[in-house]
Parts: structure tokens; C-alpha cells; sequence
């Protein structure tokens, strides 16, 4: 990369054209594209674009978590209300619990995932024969919606009507059918398995896509160094694979704080608050309990958390890098 | 990654297979109690005594009630026009942000990417009045054009996301190469980089592709009628408060994965290996 | 589904429109269009729907409706968002327990002029308008009825030796400890101990004696609330007659359970019943009143109205949503659905006085409470009050300390 910029800085404009450019439509354009205005060009859609839609959002979301805004007591009326939800915070239970529960959500489902999606893609990458049709079937997982997948394990799981119940008794692993989602001992384990098994194909497919770019000499060479498969895996695949890897945890790891949706058809964070995560509660409290304050307030904390994350792993993953 | 002497490849082949089964397995196993649900009539879901396997009566009941109850062509065009226009504009917009966040530096990059990223952050059910209130003002509510927009803002920044982490992986000095033949930065990167980036491309327009044609929460809030809903808002409504109809929310549920698996059969057969390694050795 | 309108009835507004283009109606008033959301999903409801649009349409061919669905989950939401962004329906769907929220976010505009002059409003008790009433005023008028009752397995009491179902708490908890038989997978009553549960838990303390809220006031009183609590709790921890999935344990499971013969009691209203007859035989299942407390006997008749919400087309608006209390449309509804009518004269129609498994919810329409009109309670009791009963439920709070938590968390609802 700084080999490239070294040269279009010491060249400033190409020499010659090719001669297929000058009948190439984009010529006048990839003329231009060598001048100042070249990043600018090509981010400005992007930016333009989100701008519009997101920043009014973002801020009125941002000013809420400020203010007042309980929509069945008007007589609180909207005013400016400085830290206090924040403040309230510190003394709600539920929260702290919320924030453990969330910490714990998100850590086992995304270690989960990831080493799930990276055995699988480890498999399914190798040019054997029928490999193919089992990486689609693979993927079957994350292209159904979250509603069919929640409920269907919800059916499978059912304390009556559940087949994977039903197994478990006959294979003599269980005695009766059991409440998966009654008791809180499981029902937090169970949900993160399920979540699991619907988010690794997200693993899968990217680490598919990253392996396939993974020139096969570096291999060879590793290997006609004495590198075990392991080392081979840790000192080639590995490295290659980090970027993707890196974007792909981050953008995991922002969807798994912020959506409830499985949580909301498998438990409603039930029993007693054992599987209730922080997007669950921000949602019951602002679409529930119409507290559009504190529900705002609670998606900034999540959004503080996010962004804490984000640069703690961005930092260390780059640390690791230059050593 | 696979290398070495002829008995240990075997090995290896024998722990792929097992490994590959243990998946499709763990993947499939769900759908196909799914494909057999929609299959079977509600007697046979809600037993009284044990899990029935195999339906007692095979029936297509559930797919024609999904028929007669659903203006399911009309929910279907739906969610493809609008997925469609979201893939473009990711496309389109996406890769070309992507592309200059990854090869050129500059100032403000690490803010901007940072930026992108605190977008998705917020949570969606938090944006759901305001974004509102916004496609409201500028006339989009209802349109297939407004969904898609809603759709981008969390999804663009995945993508750009997603496609730096592509062309970061891939060896700048091809483009440099080409630089150095005379070619522009345009043609550099519509006639280098993009073309052996097409596995991440590929990849990452399937997912936003299907988050896209899954999308429930925008497209309830931002369409009022019958004829601008989309499939997974008419799937969510067959749910009815005084009952589940295990066997229509099954056959609900094989439909909407019918069309993602033949667009990733597609994808798959396009995505090719080895465009690097040809690359670089010459 | 929602899709309402299906494509047959695209035909029958197809012939709908023709009469319209009959030379009689040509000079009727201007078209208006009549937007409605409401939150009918299942199929009967869509069915009873239908027919009561086709009955209006054939009343006020001037009006047609533009009639939107919204799952039942995000009906609110959609609600606080049209209100945010000021562009509410004309008419709308109001349940009570939902009448003090969207009230108080101004999603609904007062009808006293219209209600003063209409010659049905003694057709109603006044305890069916109050649910949708502030400061005497009507918000919404009534369209049907959820009467809570019970249901119950007469073929399990029969078996169990049990001459009628109980009466009282007492004779129901010893009903359910005599049909309970973990080894035949049978538990006298399905608890519902998950999503929507919280509701059966009010009743009860309104049955043990502690009110929830007295003036906009938390008001419970501790002990009786702990005697209610424990009475319920014990039935899962202690006697163990409900199901151990009891704790997740929402409608769907309820009914399932029920279906299956896993259950021989269950807790829901009328809206059940046809699905109920539908998968038991008349020989098994019977409806009664639910059991009566120390205090009394508690049992919510949720009334369900129809509101105007934007003030556009206010004489549509009100055509429609008084067309519901009509008998006609009222009795097309319950013929669907089993949705009871909320008007009294039309509860005394022979078609309903003469199916005896009515019988009990027109005794109870005579007793039963409306929802709490408090803002907040509801939502108080779904997201507060009963994850700390279902705390007990799993054994990690106590019956003293999971009621101090409500209290503690009511009063900071209405502070």
C-alpha cells in the first residue's frame, strides 16, 4: 500500500494512455480520477447518502437519552432533563443485570460463531467433491428469518410437542421432556445455542470468500519449512484471514447487542429477568412502557459500550499485527 | 491449506467429510423438521401422545391456505424490488467507498470509518419514529425507494465495512503494477481490483441481500398498505395473536428460502478461486 | 393473513363498487376514504372483519375503507409513531388495557357530541363506556368483549371423581391436586407463566383483597397481595399441579397444553372458544366462571373499542365505528369469531342466550372488572410485576421480597 502511494505521488499524472483508453467511455473520467478530487469522488455518494438519512436519527435518538419524554405522562412534559436517566441508571437493578446479560450474550454467541464458521470453513473450502452442496446447505440458517427460526425451535424444543425433546428421552439422555426456556438455568444457554446456530453461517460464508483468496504457494512453502497443519493453520491462514475476520467480529458483535428479535419470540427475557439483554430492555422500556427517555438513554449506553469495544479490538488486533 | 504426503491428505479428506456432515447436519436437520411441518396437518403438529416424524397424512393444505390468505405475488415483488434497489445502491456506492478507504490514506479516514460503523450502532428500534418521520417529510413512506434507503443506512456501512476488509487482503501491488503500465486510478481499480475482489463482492452482496429481503421492522413501520408490504411483514401477520399456525408459518418459512437458495446457488457457482495466486506468480 | 382484503374479496368489492355505479346511489354524498388499523390476525377474525366492512359498504356506499393490519406485538408502536409524526389513522382499534396509553399520547379524540345525541348509548352499561372514558367523556365506543372465564376438562373431573368445577380458590386448588398426575403428564390447571400472564396475577390480587391502584395511587396492600402471590405461586412450587414449563409458559403453550390433555384448567377469555370446541369433544370441554377469592371473585371483562383519531373525515369516522355496536354486525362478529358483543341488549339476542357454554360469560359481564386505566400499570405488570413473580416461580426471590419489588417498582411507575 505504501509502495502505491509512493508511486502516484512521485508520478502525479500516467505518462502515456493506453491506446484501448482512448476508446474507453470512462477515459475522460479516468483521466480526471488521477487528480485531487479523487477520494472525494468516490466517498461522497456514501457520505451524502447516509448523511441524509441516518443523521437526523442518530440525533434525535442522542437528544432524547436528554430529555423527558414519557408519552403517557404529558403532564412530565419534555424539557431537558441533563444527566438523569443516566443517573437513574446507576440504581436500576434490571440494568446492571442487562449489562451482564448482554456482556455474556454476546461473548459465547460470537465465540461460538466464529469458531463454528471457521471449522466449517476450513471444510467446506477444500476442493472435494460434494463439498459444494453442503456449503449452501450450510448457509440455510442464516437465510431463514428470525421469526420462522425462532418459533421453529421454540417447536422443537416445545415441552410437549418438542422433537428434539422427544430424541433426548429416547436416546436416554433425558427422562421427560423438559422446559427448556422455564428454567434460567437453561434457558440462557439454550437461547445463546440457538443464536449461535443461526448467526455462524455469516462466519462461514466470509471466511469461505477470505480462504478462497489465499494463494496455495504459501502453503507449499510453510509446508517444505516443516510446518505442522496447526502451524500452517496459526501462521498462514490465520493472518490472512485477518481483516476479514477483524470486520467481521465488529459488525457481529454490533448486531448481536442490538437486536432482541430472537430473545423476544423465545422468552420475552424471561424467567424473571434472566435472559434479558439490554436491546430487550430498551425496546420494552421505550415501545412498553412508552419511556422514550430512558429507552433512548439505554441505546446510548449500548452505543458507549459499541464504540468502547470497537476501538479496544480495533487497537489491540493492530497491536498484534505490527508484532 | 491442505499439503503433505499422500496418506495424510487422506486423513484429512476423511476428517473434511466428517466435519462437512456434522454441519449440514446441524443446519439442515431444523429445516428439514421445517419442510415436514409445513407438510403435515395441525393433528399431526399438536399431538396429545409423542412427536409424530413422519406426517400421517402428507398435505399441501398449508401452501394453499399460504396462497389464498396472502396477496403473495404482490408481497413477493415487494420484497424484491425493494432488495434489488438495495443491492444496487450498496453496490454502487458501497464498493466505491470501501475501495478508497482501504488504498488511500487521508486525512479524517479513521473518524470516517469509525463514523460508519457508530451508524449501525444505534440501535434500529430507537431510529424507527425519527426515520419515520424523515420518509414522511420527503414523500418516500410507501415506496419501495424509501425502504431501501432505510435499508442502506445500516446496511451500507456493513458493506463498506465488509468490502475494506476484502481489498485490504488483497496485494496492492497488482494495481500498482498497472499504475505504472499508464493506468488511471479509475481503471486501476475497475480493471484490478475489482475483479479479484468479486469472491468478497459476491459474498457480502449475499448478505446484505438477504438482511435486506428478512427486514421486518422497517418495512412494517415504513409501509401503510396491503400493496406495498413486504413478504416477511405478511409472514409476521399470519402469526395471529389467538393462535400459531405451526403449519402455515412452516410453509411460510420454506417459501422465503426458496429464492435466497437458488440466488446463492448462482453466486456460488460464480465465485471462482485462485484469482490472486495467478496474479501475483506473473 | 392481514392481507385483508383477499382476492375474493377484491370480487365482492368488485360487486360492491358496481351497485355503487347504480343510478340510486349516483348523487350520494362525496366519496370518503376511511383509513382503520386494527390488529385482527387469525383467520375468523379476518372472516368477521370481512363481513362487517361488506355490511357497512352495503350501508354507506359514499364510504370506502382503507383498512390496515398490524401484528398485535407492534400495534403501539405504530401508534407512537403515527402520533410522533402526526399522521394518525381516522379509526382505530383501541383494547382497553391500551386505552390509558394511547390517551394520554393523544391518540384519540374525545366523541362526546356524537355519543350525546346517539340513541344506542343506554344500550351499553356504563361500566362498558367507562373503559374508554376520561373525566366522563367517551373516547371510544364499545365493539366487543373479552370475558375471562375458565375452561376445563369435564371428562378429567368426571374421572377425578369431581362432581362440577370448583367455585372457589380453595375448591380449585383441591380440584387441580386431585386430577394432577405428573406420571400420566396431566396437571389440573395450565399456568400462564410467561407473555401475558401478568394479567391473571392482577385479578388475583384484586380477588385477595389489595386493589393495584386507588386515584392514580399505588395501593397494594401488602399482605393480601402476599397471600394472593403465595396462593398462585404454590400451585407451581409448592403443590406442583401446573406443568414445569409453567414458567415460559405463554398463550400458544397454554392452549396446547390444554388441547393435548396435558392441562385440566385453564384461564383465558371467550375469544378461545371456537378454536376450544373446535379440537375437544363437547363431552370434554366446559366453560365457568373463574374461581372466586376470599374478597371476591375477580375476572377481567376487557372490552375492546373502536376510537376516531384524526378529526379529517369525523363523520365517516363515526358511522364506522358506531356501525360495530349495531346487533347485526355485532352478531356476525361472535358467529366468526366468539367474540362477545359489548352491548347488553345485544347479549340478550336468542343466539347467544341459547348456547349454554355462554352461559357463564353473560353472568360474568354482569361482575367482571375493566382493565386498570392507570397510564403505565399495564405495562407495569408486563415488564416489572411479573418477572418478580416468575422469580419465585424459579426459586430465586421470595414471596415477601418479590412483593415488595412491585410495590416498590409501582410506586416509582407513578411517581
Amino acid at each position: 500500500m505504501s509502495a502505491f502511494q509512493d508511486s502516484s505521488q512521485g508520478q502525479g499524472m500516467p505518462r502515456l494512455a493506453l491506446i484501448a483508453d482512448r476508446y474507453n467511455p470512462f477515459y475522460i473520467l479516468g483521466h480526471w480520477s488521477d487528480g485531487r478530487f479523487w477520494v472525494v469522488a468516490l466517498l461522497a455518494p456514501a457520505v451524502i447518502l447516509l448523511a441524509l438519512i441516518v443523521l437526523y436519527p442518530l440525533f434525535y435518538g442522542l437528544s432524547l437519552s436528554v430529555h423527558e419524554m414519557r408519552l403517557t405522562r404529558p403532564d412530565l412534559g419534555t424539557g431537558f432533563v441533563g444527566p438523569k436517566h443516566f443517573v437513574a441508571m446507576l440504581s436500576d437493578d434490571v440494568f446492571w443485570l442487562a449489562v451482564r446479560n448482554t456482556f455474556l450474550w454476546v461473548g459465547i454467541a460470537c465465540v461460538l460463531e466464529v469458531g463454528l464458521g471457521m471449522i466449517s470453513a476450513l471444510a467446506l473450502n477444500r476442493a472435494l467433491p460434494g463439498l459444494k452442496v453442503i456449503a449452501v446447505l450450510v448457509l440455510l440458517p442464516w437465510f431463514l428469518p428470525k421469526v420462522v427460526a425462532g418459533n421453529m425451535w421454540a417447536l422443537m424444543l416445545d415441552p410437549r410437542l418438542g422433537v428434539l425433546n422427544d430424541i433426548l428421552v429416547h436416546l436416554g439422555i433425558l427422562a421427560q421432556y423438559k422446559a427448556w426456556f422455564s428454567d434460567p438455568a437453561t434457558a440462557f444457554g439454550t437461547a445463546v445455542v440457538i443464536e449461535a446456530w443461526c448467526g455462524f453461517p455469516f462466519f462461514t460464508l466470509l471466511f469461505m470468500a477470505g480462504l478462497k483468496g489465499i494463494p496455495n504457494e504459501l502453503y507449499e512453502a510453510a509446508s517444505i519449512d516443516g510446518a505442522t497443519p496447526m502451524q500452517r493453520f496459526r501462521f498462514v491462514t490465520l493472518p490472512m484471514l485477518r481483516n476479514v475476520m477483524l470486520v467481521a467480529v465488529i459488525l457481529r458483535v454490533i448486531s448481536l447487542v442490538n437486536s432482541p428479535d430472537l430473545l423476544l419470540i423465545l422468552t420475552q427475557g424471561g424467567p424473571g429477568h434472566s435472559t434479558l439483554v439490554l436491546s430487550l430492555y430498551a425496546f420494552e422500556t421505550a415501545y412498553r412502557g412508552f419511556d422514550f427517555g430512558y429507552g433512548s438513554a439505554l441505546a446510548v449506553v449500548m452505543l458507549g459500550i459499541l464504540m468502547l469495544f470497537t476501538f479496544l479490538y480495533v487497537r489491540a488486533s493492530s497491536v498484534g499485527r505490527q508484532a | 491449506m491442505i499439503v503433505g504426503s499422500a496418506r495424510e491428505r487422506r486423513l484429512w479428506n476423511v476428517a473434511t467429510y466428517a466435519i462437512a456432515g456434522f454441519f449440514g447436519l446441524t443446519a439442515l436437520g431444523p429445516i428439514v423438521w421445517l419442510v415436514l411441518t409445513s407438510l403435515k396437518t395441525e393433528a399431526d403438529i399438536v399431538t396429545a401422545q409423542g412427536v409424530v416424524y413422519w406426517p400421517s397424512t402428507l398435505t399441501l393444505a398449508n401452501y394453499r391456505e399460504l396462497w389464498d390468505q396472502t396477496d403473495f405475488p404482490t408481497l413477493f415483488r415487494n420484497s424484491l424490488s425493494a432488495t434489488t434497489l438495495t443491492v444496487v445502491i450498496c453496490l454502487v456506492v458501497g464498493t466505491l467507498a470501501a475501495y478508497a478507504l482501504s488504498r488511500e490514506a487521508f486525512r479524517g479516514r479513521q473518524p470516517l470509518l469509525m463514523g460508519l460503523l457508530a451508524i449501525r450502532m444505534f440501535p434500529a428500534v430507537m431510529q424507527i419514529i425519527p426515520l419515520f418521520i424523515i420518509m414522511k417529510a420527503i414523500g418516500l413512506l410507501d415506496t419501495k425507494l424509501g425502504l431501501a434507503l432505510a435499508y442502506a443506512s445500516f446496511l451500507l456501512p456493513m458493506f463498506i465495512w465488509l468490502m475494506k476488509g476484502f481489498f485490504d487482503d488483497l496485494p496492492g501491488e497488482l494495481e500498482e503494477a498497472a499504475r505504472i503500465d499508464g493506468c488511471s486510478r479509475l481503471g486501476a481499480m475497475w480493471r484490478i481490483a475489482l475483479p479479484v475482489a468479486r469472491n468478497g463482492i459476491l459474498a457480502t452482496t449475499v448478505l446484505i441481500a438477504i438482511s435486506a429481503w428478512n427486514e421486518f421492522l422497517f418495512a412494517l413501520m415504513l409501509t401503510t398498505g396491503a400493496d406495498t408490504r413486504t413478504w416477511p411483514v405478511g409472514l409476521q401477520l399470519m402469526i395471529g395473536d389467538f393462535q400459531l399456525p405451526w403449519g402455515l408459518l412452516a410453509a411460510g418459512g420454506v417459501i422465503s428460502i426458496i429464492p435466497v437458495v437458488v440466488l446463492f446457488a448462482f453466486v456460488q457457482g460464480s465465485m471462482v478461486r485462485g484469482l490472486t495466486e495467478g496474479a501475483t506468480k506473473g | 393473513m392481514n392481507n385483508y382484503p383477499t382476492r375474493r374479496g377484491i370480487l365482492q368489492y368488485g360487486a360492491a363498487l358496481a351497485a355503487l355505479g347504480a343510478p340510486g346511489f349516483a348523487r350520494a354524498q362525496s366519496p370518503v376514504r376511511l383509513s382503520y388499523w386494527h390488529h385482527f390476525a387469525s383467520q375468523s377474525e379476518q372472516k368477521g372483519l370481512r363481513r362487517l366492512t361488506e355490511m357497512f359498504r352495503a350501508r354507506y356506499p359514499n364510504i370506502s375503507m382503507a383498512i390496515e393490519t398490524i401484528p398485535n406485538a407492534e400495534y403501539l408502536t405504530k401508534v407512537t409513531a403515527s402520533v410522533v409524526a402526526n399522521s394518525r389513522p381516522d379509526t382505530c382499534m383501541v383494547a382497553a388495557e391500551r386505552f390509558a396509553d394511547m390517551y394520554a399520547m393523544k391518540a384519540l379524540l374525545d366523541l362526546s357530541p356524537e355519543v350525546a345525541k346517539w340513541d344506542r348509548k343506554a344500550d351499553f352499561k356504563p361500566s362498558a363506556w367507562k373503559g374508554a372514558e376520561r373525566d366522563g367523556k367517551p373516547f371510544g365506543v364499545p365493539a366487543y368483549s373479552f370475558v375471562n372465564w375458565m375452561y376445563y376438562r369435564k371428562d378429567f373431573f368426571e374421572e377425578a371423581g369431581l362432581s362440577g368445577p370448583p367455585d372457589t380458590m380453595q375448591e380449585f386448588l383441591e380440584a387441580c391436586i386431585k386430577i394432577t398426575n405428573p406420571a400420566k403428564n396431566r396437571y389440573g390447571f395450565g399456568m400462564r407463566g410467561g407473555g401475558g400472564g401478568h394479567q391473571y396475577l392482577m385479578d388475583l390480587l384484586i380477588a385477595y383483597g389489595s386493589p393495584i391502584v386507588v386515584d392514580g395511587k399505588a395501593a397494594i396492600d401488602r399482605t393480601k397481595a402476599i397471600e394472593a402471590v403465595r396462593f398462585f405461586s404454590d400451585l407451581y412450587t409448592k403443590y406442583k399441579v401446573v406443568p414445569p414449563s409453567a414458567p415460559n409458559d405463554s398463550f400458544r403453550q397454554i392452549m396446547e397444553g390444554f388441547k393435548t390433555g396435558q392441562t385440566a384448567m385453564i384461564w383465558h377469555h371467550t375469544g378461545s372458544l371456537a378454536e376450544l370446541t373446535a379440537a375437544l369433544k363437547p363431552n370434554q370441554i366446559g366453560t365457568t366462571l373463574r374461581p372466586k377469592g376470599p374478597v371476591l371473585r375477580a375476572a377481567r371483562v376487557d372490552n375492546l373499542y373502536n376510537g376516531v383519531s384524526n378529526d379529517r373525515n369525523r363523520e365517516a369516522a363515526w358511522n364506522w365505528v358506531s356501525f360495530w355496536a349495531e346487533p347485526d354486525p355485532s352478531i356476525a362478529l361472535l358467529e366468526e369469531t366468539g367474540y362477545f358483543p359489548a352491548s347488553f341488549k345485544v347479549a340478550q339476542d336468542p343466539r347467544i342466550t341459547g348456547n349454554p357454554l355462554y352461559k357463564p360469560a353473560i353472568e360474568t359481564l354482569s361482575f367482571g372488572q375493566n382493565a386498570i386505566d392507570t397510564p403505565g400499570v399495564e405495562a407495569w405488570g408486563q415488564n416489572q410485576m411479573f418477572p418478580e413473580f416468575q422469580k419465585i416461580l424459579v426459586g430465586s426471590s421470595t414471596v415477601e421480597d418479590a412483593v415488595d419489588a412491585m410495590m416498590r417498582s409501582l410506586d416509582k411507575t407513578l411517581s
